[in-house]
């Protein structure tokens, strides 16, 4: 037994209905290190991850933590044996401040809370760890970098000697991350041990010691710093995939020449609206989106790149200035006016904003298109047949694997899901498509192929609005980049003036 | 995949009936009464003769126009505790214009007369629930308050015209009107009211409406998921409208054909069966079938076989009604949970 592993997972076997989700997998971390978690969308990473913090049960296996067997039946079992988890979405309290957060569910007295001591403890800790934050800020006042360090500490507060970050940069900034690979470096010297789940192959490369790669529920191996190249890395993930790779492990599609149309389809003029509590709100945008080009929009989440996708299919959101689709004022529009018009969209949280969960197929292809006379009879009967041949249609057109039409989309995987909400857009003939974080959370072949949708869609003359979280896709695929920070434009970039740095900059606010 | 999920429903209600039953029958071992003999007579009454089935069918019918009122706008997640109220809203106002024509000298006939009054029905318990869906569209007010106050109103306004002497008989102690004139009232065939087929037409409509219109699709989707419905476009706003709409009218409907099919004229508290209220039944009978329009209707009868049988218990064996409530509040509470424990995605 090698007295320097942490966690031994042994031949562990976890079955969901007729879906192999870990099939005999074999996972070891040792003390103190980053281990990176690598697989594609489904490959069951965070299966794994939550039979080891406790929300699974295994069907078969073992594990040891520390050279011991324990049995994990719940997230109190896997604290009491050190394992700490961060999950991908904040689970902390937002009317809570940090410290409120931190102490919840954990002090030994019954009936008070000694704020003012466990404080002092926390700031001890976070001291220690050299992670600082506001400790009496409510936490829906804070950023998603400062949540992140707060969800940090919060469990090594409770004792977590080995951390679990589930996809820890998805929320983060490019500065963010940087600020959260130097958290984890030291944390790794004051001998915490990381498992660091992620999709990105720049974060192995830059943040990991050893990485697992999983595919299809089964280990492909283990790499360590010296054997990990992206060449090896990619090989392991798609060995049988037909897929090309660029240095950022992105599908590479041609971009052919942009055959711009003379008259913009879509002009926004000085457009703002309100900000709510939820958005920072549009301040002054203007800019003109061609037929036949792709325009990229870069910005943090959070700075005005929603409103700017809703004010386009709900015009009515807007408080000043004017929006046109083809030299036609849109201004007084509906929804549904505005996708009469040849506009579609797909939102930014698929599950959340794009599906009906418990509808079939059908019923989720026919949201936003169940106005229209193709769909009706008399203007009050829905036409289900022709529904049902638009799913089918749809079904071939963009390869989506589902037993039938009349399926359940929630039973769908994420990829798939996308690929409805997507085949949505192009039930008809579509001059604009405003597109929200299309490809975020899936496997590389899945964003492939929505990439080359894009660009098929611009090459048939159409317009992308690309809303986008990754630079380097948005570089990839965009004729142009438009930038926003705090619901401001900051810059529109060509093509040939693309340039990492001063776009990153101006997306965090630095000076032109 | 959907018929394992068949059986484990049918499992549930199975089994929620099963343990209401066990219930009440310890219950009636503590009181002394014969256990056997009870369920006997709770199940078997509608069925053994056709006095049984005549009151079962009458039971059911104002029982179908209560469930859909409530069902309806719970598949957008809103709670229609109103069922009642507009029940009765529709009901008197029905009440009042039939009395008041022949009254002001207009005498029409059955063919006109009949059609009006259902008309009027529907607008007003329509026009009743659309207060409280105004309220929640417009000012955001959760209709479970708004219909229950509503309640109190259509109560009063009910007693307001009951005790009106334009309309009250002068010869009955409690507040009743006279009579309807002949031309607005319906008849029954071999003992079953002929709103029966009103009845069976408004399953039909309801049906049509959820499955195969643009309304119905609309509801079901903001059922599913209300961002997604609203960010593709579905007006929230108006849905909640017609959908309040739509409940209120089906229970003034039942309003009016208890007025001119059941009673043949306004009595204070008629829509109510064995001391209950067809509203708060119809809030159990859809909850019986989380809301499904579809097994509506099917639920309502079995009530309406469990409410018959205990008439006849308090009729046969001295045991009070309440303890026929008992055993509905219990299988709903059997099955809530059943499903929630069974059914529960993962």
């Amino acid at each position: 037994m090698n007295n320097n592993l942490f966690v031994e997972l042994k031949n562990v076997k976890k079955v969901f209905g007729p879906v192999i989700a870990l099939d005999n997998v074999n996972f070891s971390v040792l003390k103190g290190e980053i281990h990176g978690l690598l697989g594609e969308n489904g490959a069951g990473k965070s299966t794994l991850m939550n039979i080891l913090y406790g929300l699974y049960s295994p069907d078969k296996g073992e594990i040891y933590i520390e050279g011991k067997k324990v049995k994990i039946n719940s997230p109190f079992d896997s604290i009491r044996y050190g394992v700490g988890m961060v999950h991908q979405i904040s689970t902390l309290v937002p009317q809570f401040t940090a410290t409120e957060n931190i102490i919840l569910g954990t002090g030994k007295d019954k009936y008070r809370l000694k704020i003012e001591e466990e404080k002092e403890k926390i700031k001890k800790l976070s001291t220690e760890l050299g992670l600082d934050f506001p400790l009496d800020v409510k936490i829906k006042d804070l950023s998603a970098g400062i949540k992140q360090k707060i969800e940090i500490v919060r469990a090594l507060f409770r004792g977590a000697k080995l951390l679990i970050l589930d996809e820890p940069t998805t929320s983060l900034v490019e500065s963010e991350f940087k600020d959260l690979l130097k958290t984890l470096k030291s944390l790794v010297k004051k001998g915490v041990t990381i498992i660091f789940i992620t999709h990105k192959m720049r974060e192995v490369l830059e943040a990991c010691d050893r990485v697992t790669i999983l595919r299809r529920g089964k280990v492909q191996g283990t790499l360590d710093k010296k054997n990990m190249t992206t060449e090896n890395i990619v090989k392991m993930m798609f060995i049988e995939k037909d897929i090309k790779v660029t240095d950022s492990a992105l599908p590479k599609v041609e971009l052919p020449e942009s055959k711009k149309s003379e008259k913009p389809v879509l002009i926004l003029k000085d457009v703002s609206t309100e900000p709510t509590e939820q958005s920072i709100g549009l301040k002054n945008i203007s800019f003109e989106l061609y037929g036949g080009e792709i325009v990229g929009v870069a910005s943090v989440s959070g700075n005005g790149e929603k409103d700017l996708a809703e004010i386009i299919i709900n015009p009515k959101k807007i408080t000043n200035g004017e929006i046109y689709i083809d030299g036609e004022k849109i201004n007084d529009l509906s929804t549904l006016e505005v996708f009469s018009k040849g506009v579609f969209y797909t939102p930014e949280d698929r599950i959340k904003e794009g599906i009906l969960p418990e509808g079939n197929l059908k019923e989720n292809i026919l949201l936003g298109h169940h106005s229209e006379e193709r769909f009706l009879n008399r203007k009050i009967f829905v036409k289900w047949d022709e529904a049902r041949n638009a799913t089918l249609d749809t079904i071939k057109k963009f390869n989506i694997y589902a037993p039938n039409e009349d399926i359940v989309i929630r039973r769908l995987s994420g990829g798939n899901i996308q690929k409805v909400i997507m085949g949505r857009a192009f039930v008809n003939p579509i001059k604009l498509l405003i597109t929200h974080n299309p490809t975020s959370g899936l496997d590389v072949s899945t964003v492939e192929f929505i990439f080359k949708k894009l660009v098929e869609t611009r090459d048939n003359g159409s317009s992308v609005l690309w809303i986008g979280e990754d630079l380097d896709e948005l570089m990839i695929l965009s004729d142009r980049i438009i930038v926003l920070y705090k619901g401001e434009l900051q810059g529109i970039f060509k093509r040939s003036e693309f340039d990492k740095y001063k776009i990153g900059l101006l997306m965090i606010g630095g000076q032109k | 995949m959907k018929n394992k999920d068949l059986f484990r429903v049918i499992i549930i209600y199975f089994l929620s009936i099963f343990f209401a039953f066990i219930v009440i029958s310890i219950i009636a071992i503590l009181f002394r009464y014969d256990v056997i003999k009870v369920l006997k007579t709770l199940l078997t009454t509608s069925f053994k003769t056709s006095f049984g089935f005549q009151e079962t069918i009458k039971k059911t019918i104002p029982l179908i126009f209560t469930t859909y009122a409530f069902t309806i706008p719970f598949m957008i997640k809103f709670f229609n505790i109103g069922g009642w109220g507009q029940m009765l809203f529709g009901g008197t106002v029905t009440a009042v214009v039939g009395l008041t024509l022949p009254k002001i000298g207009i005498n029409l006939p059955s063919f006109v007369m009949i059609p009006l009054l259902i008309i009027t029905g529907i607008l007003a318990g329509g026009f009743f629930a659309l207060i409280a869906g105004f309220l929640v569209a417009k000012f955001d007010i959760n209709p479970i308050i708004s219909t229950i106050m509503l309640n109190f109103v259509a109560v009063q306004f009910l007693n307001f015209i009951a005790t009106n002497p334009i309309y009250r008989d002068p010869y009955e102690g409690h507040p009743i009107t006279i009579p309807l004139p002949k031309s607005g009232t319906l008849g029954f065939i071999s003992g079953i009211p002929y709103s029966i087929i009103f009845a069976i037409i408004s399953i039909i409509f309801v049906f049509y409406l959820i499955k195969k219109t643009k309304l119905g699709y609309e509801i079901t989707a903001i059922g599913y998921n209300l961002d997604s419905a609203q960010k593709y476009g579905i007006n929230f706003q108006k849905t909640i409208l017609l959908t309040f709409f739509i409940s209120g009218a089906l229970a003034g409907l039942g309003g009016t054909f208890e007025v001119i099919n059941i009673h043949k004229k306004l009595i204070e508290g008629f829509a109510q069966t064995s001391g209950a209220q067809y509203g708060i039944f119809g809030v159990l009978t859809s909850l019986i079938v989380a809301g499904n329009p579809i097994g509506a209707p099917v639920a309502a009868f079995l009530m309406s076989v469990l409410l018959v049988g205990a008439d006849a218990l308090q009729r046969t064996m001295q045991i009070p009604v309440e303890m026929v409530f008992l055993s509905q509040a219990l299988i709903v509470l059997f099955i809530v949970t059943f499903r929630e424990r069974f059914l529960r995605r993962r």
